[in-house]
């Protein structure tokens, strides 16, 4: 290493005075460096884009091309003299005015060492030997070789520059066996890795107090607040033993049907979980919510993890009898995915294929497998025909809905109701002439009744089609697959199946073992996703384990060890902590892949029982700027369901029912009947359900529309259910603060917490006060809080004298307008809103149903729901 | 601490800033603060992009084909399993049921539908050489819309208000007005995607609450409101006492602050009866069938007006497939007087020079057409392989026709480009560099274009 660079500096002095030892270094350069890196970071645009053409047109291919030049008239190489070469000076990104900086991608600048090599290269006549001599210089060791970096064998990329090449160590962590962290007995394990790696001079704060703590695990392990009663108990047993009271509570907590609750929350945003299928349509999927209640009860069973994934990727080839194996492979159905007449067959099903190995890679291990589905992926070792290796793995998978009877566990409340209910809405028309409204609420237009009759027609058919999804959801039905004949998979040039290359045969990823053969599974079509699952759900995989316990820490922290928990590869965040996550990998195998055992252990852990309060601030934002060191616990918001679900909780309107068909909260009316384009027509209005108990259960149950968000939850960062959510975002945005003070539906919530404190506390606003805060804030208020409130009650209530409530009637109707694709003249129509005006709807508490004095208490209560403190964990 | 105005979105970081701008007072940060661009020289600064959804028939707007005039009616078959079920089967030509002028001096060529457009052609420049890949139209509108087929990744709005903020931190940065029926694919055309949610495209509403939940419901006034703010206020100061070190906190208690000053400031905006008789007029106000899309035209105005970065302007209604005499007469004359007035208001304000203006749907339509219902009813279906677009305003190569379709319209043949270039060229000339316009996720640097795209010089004056 030190003999090249002096050799280079002889070199460039020598200019072009050809010295034959340089043009041998330079021959050799090329073969080891200069072609790999031109292949890497140019070709792409100068020689080997689609459809012959040549950016800039500079052909970079052969040495002739660079020597011509591209259309700036110049040379790009000055033969001898790097320093006139347009090309080196483009590399270095520093004679912009002159020569725009190239890869003009900053993710693809070169490095100085780099920039080196074609600097020497040129400086040595920047000699380009035949293939033949590149083969055989390539035979001998390269002599540039730093000995650092490694290579991985697999099965083999479609460039043999790929296969070969050499991958920076760390970059490789997660592919790397997971390795036996000792760890002295008498420590807790995390609190030992965590100290061990926290930066000289920054102290660690103390255990918070128990009502933080409380509420701080609580919200993590159910998603809700504790109740005063459980914060009560709590501080009397925490004040005889707090280590016991500690491990009481964390029993208790995982226990309770809402841990699972909250544990498929956050799985659900990894898989993608909707009950629609997106798209032009966006049909209904009736089916999938068996999905959802399964992954509930997998958590609150403790299901091994091991099984949990094999389940859902194999479960049918697993046991086909097994009604829990069919509905958990409604996993490999959870992406969006539509075929209509307007879609070629063979393109949809390679979106399907495309997305569920997407899914799986990056669900299991961590891997956005899509990078190597058109070029070997860049930064990783999976190379394209690992991609589709992987997609014969699922070539043989048919979509099914089969019969399976309700389960005992499942809930099945609503089913009858929901079918009775659509039963009634098929046969009857829903869809009305305007011109049967009366003449005022008309829309004053020039109504064409041939735009009306055709275009009611469609909207009518439609509307049929819509229902018949609906009514499929009565029918014990699992949304699972089965195998079928599978269709021979080709690697496809660029990812398009208009170009198939060869063939490939069922495998996995092969940079494990090394070859095709050692990764390859049955060319049966059954049993190919077993042998898949049993090799990711394996404790010798070691991706599987770390990005689980990965995403656990994420779930208790706020903050994951590795910082992109869906992607392990060289481009994700490497972990901070990387002792400790291998040491929680192995723990979790050791327990037999237990969540519950695995959480035990994190929350025992004094770094999640720290206060959120820095003993020195100062010291903290210099030695801890990325906020990794885990030396204070990091507050963080609510999450959209966990804001909702705790205003139901705190006002009583909570139905804790768990699982079930979807439920229809309220939402933002306007939404609700904003008309959305389906195919040929507008979606159906969103109605809620008739009944508060209906309605008001967890924001888990709430059927998710793809092309219908929830506003509320949607201004709070619910993620988007088309691609996988790795983290949540929490930023503060200003319609939060319009959602908060002014949706009716919020208010709504106010109200009945009102009403709740004048039931329980009556006629005594101060007591009524006490436990407001002890119901939000699970403490009392202190006297200037107390003195606030009542200060500002007496506001409010003079307020409200002086207005009149105006009450407002949910709709009956919709009236709907489209444009008439044949006609282009627009058509109107009536579409009913059967919940509605069905009469057995039942709204919540709302301001023209109470008094004054409700109404200021509903207004203080909205206060509360918007203070920091009630959003905010510690 | 001082600070000149408050921010649409206050970033979450916004309570450590606090601490920073004791010492720099004057500055003022925040995700929608405005940005240098890539290229400062560059025309545009905001952009207004009208966007026809349900795709087109450039055959029958800005791509004459006269070659379909001889095969009119004449019958073929296809059939190709990359064919979907609405390209295979027995199919017939379509000649365009138009006829075609040269407009202006530099003798653009449209259909004669465009009355008004006509007027102001040498404004235009149109594109014939784009290409998309996808044949749904939710797949197709996201693909035009945030560069990714499937959804979910920043609509081009984001990332240009990601890349230059926006003027006015009282104003969301990207503003959406939709109809009243959202297109194929919905909300999440104007996503912001794996961008943090300040660059999300907010909808103004044609009708209703304009901006969801601005208003508090009846019964509340402003002076109760106020009086909820203070008490919230002062139970938040309480808080932040015993959380000195919690930097979310302050950012959170300002968001409040600044919806409060938006419920006052948005209506103002909106309220385009402020307008003169004239400019009413001029954008179709007074006429049934082009009141609609006129008034939200005007409204695009005011907001570009006022700093706001990027507008776009849904109008559906498109997709042809029968009829298409009928149907895109009727759609051109909804659209055409208000655009071509857009495009003239723009320019007397001396405003056309700054704003990027783009008009165009997710894809253009075939030659010809299957036999639906046994009929034959004279429309168009589908096409990914060629399309009409054009752009005006801010920078670009005014009164030209770039790039060209085959002799019946079936394919671009000529500067033919697929969407993402198109998009690169629009960043480009909005001063952004697409390569450069970069956010790290999920452990990759990703781009507008997904893997990177070629600048379309040709529409670039």
């Amino acid at each position: 290493m030190v003999r090249l660079p002096l050799l280079t500096i002889i070199f460039a002095f020598l200019g072009i005075l050809k010295a034959q030892s340089s043009e041998v270094s330079s021959e050799l350069l090329f073969a080891h460096k200069i072609q790999p890196l031109f292949k890497a970071k140019c070709l792409t645009c100068h020689g080997e884009a689609p459809n012959n053409k040549i950016k800039g047109d500079l052909d970079m291919r052969l040495l002739g091309g660079l020597i011509r030049g591209g259309e700036s008239g110049e040379p790009s190489i000055v033969v001898g003299d790097a320093s006139k070469s347009p090309l080196y000076l483009a590399v270095t990104r520093v004679h912009e005015n002159d020569w725009s900086a190239m890869p003009p991608k900053e993710n693809d600048r070169l490095d100085g060492v780099q920039i080196g090599y074609i600097k020497d290269w040129i400086n040595g006549g920047a000699v380009w030997p035949s293939d033949k001599r590149i083969a055989k210089i390539l035979d001998s060791p390269d002599p540039w070789d730093t000995g650092k970096g490694i290579r991985v064998k697999t099965s083999g990329g479609i460039d043999p520059v790929w296969t070969n090449r050499k991958y920076e160590e760390d970059k490789l962590w997660a592919y790397q066996g997971l390795r036996d962290i000792k760890v002295p007995g008498e420590l807790h394990p995390i609190d030992y890795l965590i100290e061990k790696s926290l930066p000289k001079g920054l102290p660690i704060s103390p255990q918070a107090d128990p009502g933080t703590l409380i509420r701080r695990v609580t919200f993590g392990l159910t998603g809700l607040p504790p109740t005063p009663i459980e914060m009560k108990k709590f501080k009397v047993s925490w004040e005889k033993d707090s280590v016991k009271a500690w491990s009481e509570l964390i029993n208790r907590l995982l226990d309770s049907p809402h841990y699972g609750e909250q544990m498929a929350r956050h799985w659900l945003d990894v898989v993608r979980y909707a009950d629609s299928a997106g798209f032009s349509n966006d049909y209904p999927r009736p089916h999938a919510w068996r999905y959802r209640d399964y992954v509930v009860r997998s958590f609150n069973n403790d299901k091994p993890y091991d099984r949990f994934v094999k389940e859902q990727i194999a479960g049918d080839e697993i046991d086909e009898n097994s009604p829990e194996n069919l509905i958990a492979t409604g996993f490999l159905r959870m992406g969006p995915w539509e075929h209509t007449a307007m879609s070629v067959k063979a393109v949809t099903r390679q979106q399907y294929l495309d997305d569920v190995v997407n899914s799986v890679g990056v669900t299991f291990l961590a891997n956005e497998l899509k990078c190597a589905k058109c070029h070997d992926h860049k930064f990783d070792p999976i190379p394209t025909k690992d991609y589709y290796r992987m997609q014969a793995i699922f070539a043989p998978v048919s979509f099914i809905e089969r019969q399976l009877p309700w389960q005992k566990y499942e809930n099945k409340k609503g089913i009858r109701k929901d079918q009775e209910r659509y039963q009634k809405l098929i046969k009857s028309d829903g869809i009305k002439s305007i011109k049967t409204l009366p003449e005022e609420d008309q829309p004053i237009i020039d109504f064409d009744l041939e735009s009306e009759r055709a275009g009611h027609s469609k909207v009518k058919n439609k509307r049929r089609q819509q229902l018949n999804y609906q009514l499929k959801r009565a029918e014990p039905v699992v949304f699972s697959v089965s195998n079928g004949k599978p269709d021979k998979i080709h690697i496809l040039k660029g990812g398009s199946i208009e170009s198939p290359e060869s063939e490939v045969e069922p495998g996995f990823l092969s940079l494990f073992n090394g070859s095709e053969k050692s990764s390859s599974v049955t060319k049966n079509a059954n049993g190919r996703r077993k042998e898949l699952a049993d090799w990711i759900a394996s404790k010798d995989n070691p991706l599987t384990a770390r990005v689980i316990v990965n995403r656990v820490w994420q779930w208790h922290f706020g903050q994951a060890l590795a910082g992109n928990p869906n992607n392990f590869g060289g481009t994700g965040k490497s972990p901070t902590h990387p002792k400790l996550l291998d040491w929680l990998a192995q723990r979790f195998i050791k327990e037999g892949w237990s969540f519950k055992e695995i959480h035990r252990i994190i929350l025992s852990s004094a770094a999640y029982q720290r206060s959120t309060v820095p003993l020195d601030p100062q010291a903290l934002a210099k030695l801890d700027s990325l906020g990794t060191s885990y030396s204070v616990f990091k507050p963080r918001r609510l999450t959209a369901e966990e804001l909702r679900d705790s205003m139901l909780l705190v006002s009583g309107e909570l139905n804790p029912a768990i699982g079930g068909i979807p439920s229809h909260p309220e939402i933002n009316e306007e939404v609700a009947m904003q008309p959305r384009h389906i195919m040929g027509s507008v979606g159906p209005a969103y109605q809620a359900d008739p009944l508060p108990s209906e309605r008001n259960r967890r924001t888990l149950y709430a059927e998710r529309i793809r092309t219908l968000a929830d506003p509320m939850l949607e201004v709070f960062n619910k993620p988007g259910p088309d691609i996988s959510c790795e983290q949540r975002e929490n930023a503060t945005i200003a319609p939060q603060a319009f959602t908060m003070l002014n949706s009716p539906i919020i208010r709504s919530r106010a109200l009945a917490f009102a009403a709740r404190l004048e039931k329980e506390r009556p006629n005594n606003l101060t007591e009524q006060i006490k436990l407001a805060f002890q119901l939000a804030y699970q403490r009392l208020p202190n006297s200037n809080e107390l003195k606030l409130c009542l200060e500002n009650l007496e506001v409010f209530k003079k307020q409200h004298q002086t207005n009149i409530q105006e009450k407002v009637e949910v709709p009956k109707y919709v009236v709907r307008q489209m444009v008439e694709e044949m006609t282009g003249l627009s058509f109107w129509w009536v579409e009913d809103l059967d919940v509605y005006a069905g009469g057995n709807y039942v709204p919540d508490l709302k301001p023209w149903d109470v008094g004054h004095g409700t109404l200021a208490m509903g207004d203080l209560c909205l206060v509360l729901f918007n203070s920091n403190e009630f959003v905010y964990v510690y | 601490m001082l600070r000149r105005e408050f921010l649409y979105g206050v970033n979450g970081g916004l309570g450590a800033l606090a601490f920073h701008s004791m010492l720099k007072a004057e500055e003022v940060d925040g995700p929608l603060v405005p940005k240098v661009a890539h290229f400062p020289k560059t025309k545009a600064k905001r952009c207004i992009f009208l966007y026809m959804a349900g795709g087109p028939s450039h055959i029958d707007t800005f791509d004459p084909k006269p070659k379909l005039k001889d095969l009119h009616l004449k019958k073929f078959q296809r059939q190709s399993k990359f064919l979907s079920a609405m390209g295979s089967g027995e199919r017939y030509y379509v000649q365009s049921p138009f006829d075609f002028i040269k407009a202006g001096e530099s003798g653009i060529e449209m259909c004669d539908q465009w009355q008004h457009l006509s007027s102001i052609a040498d404004e235009l420049c149109v594109y014939r050489g784009c290409q998309a890949e996808s044949i749904n139209h939710p797949t197709a509108n996201y693909h035009m819309n945030t560069g990714n087929r499937f959804g979910g990744d920043p609509a081009i709005g984001s990332w240009v208000t990601y890349g230059l903020g926006s003027e006015n931190q009282n104003l969301p940065g990207y503003v959406v007005l939709p109809e009243v029926a959202y297109p194929q694919g919905g909300a999440a055309n104007w996503s912001n995607g794996y961008l943090p949610p300040h660059y999300q495209g907010t909808t103004l509403r044609a009708k209703g609450s304009p901006i969801l939940d601005l208003h508090p419901p009846k019964g509340v006034t402003r002076e109760g409101q106020r009086n909820h703010l203070n008490l919230l206020g002062g139970l938040n100061a309480l808080h932040a006492e015993r959380h000195i070190q919690h930097n979310d906190l302050a950012a959170r208690m300002e968001s409040y602050e600044l919806a409060y000053r938006m419920q006052m400031e948005v209506p103002g905006i909106l309220d385009i009866d402020k307008e003169n008789q004239s400019t009413q007029e001029d954008y179709g106000l007074n006429d049934k069938r082009t009141e609609e899309f006129g008034r939200r035209l005007l409204l695009a105005r005011r907001l570009i007006e006022r700093g706001v970065r990027f507008v776009q302007v849904y109008t559906a209604g498109w997709d042809s497939h029968d009829y298409i005499k009928r149907s895109h007469a009727e759609r051109i004359r909804s659209v055409d007087k208000p655009i071509a007035s857009l495009l003239k208001d723009l320019k007397e304000r001396g405003l056309l020079d700054e704003t990027l203006v783009v008009w165009g749907g997710e894809f253009g339509r075939t030659p010809d057409n299957g036999k639906r219902g046994g009929g034959e009813r004279l429309g168009r279906d589908h096409n990914k392989n060629a399309m009409a677009l054009w752009m005006a305003g801010g920078g670009v190569n005014k009164g030209s026709v770039i790039g060209g379709t085959d002799e019946i319209g079936d394919k671009a043949v000529d500067v033919v480009h697929p969407i993402r270039d198109l998009h690169v060229t629009m960043l480009k000339l909005m001063g952004l560099d697409d390569n450069k316009l970069t956010y790290f996720h999920g452990g990759r640097f990703k781009q507008l274009s997904q893997t990177g795209g070629e600048v379309i010089d040709q529409l670039i004056g």
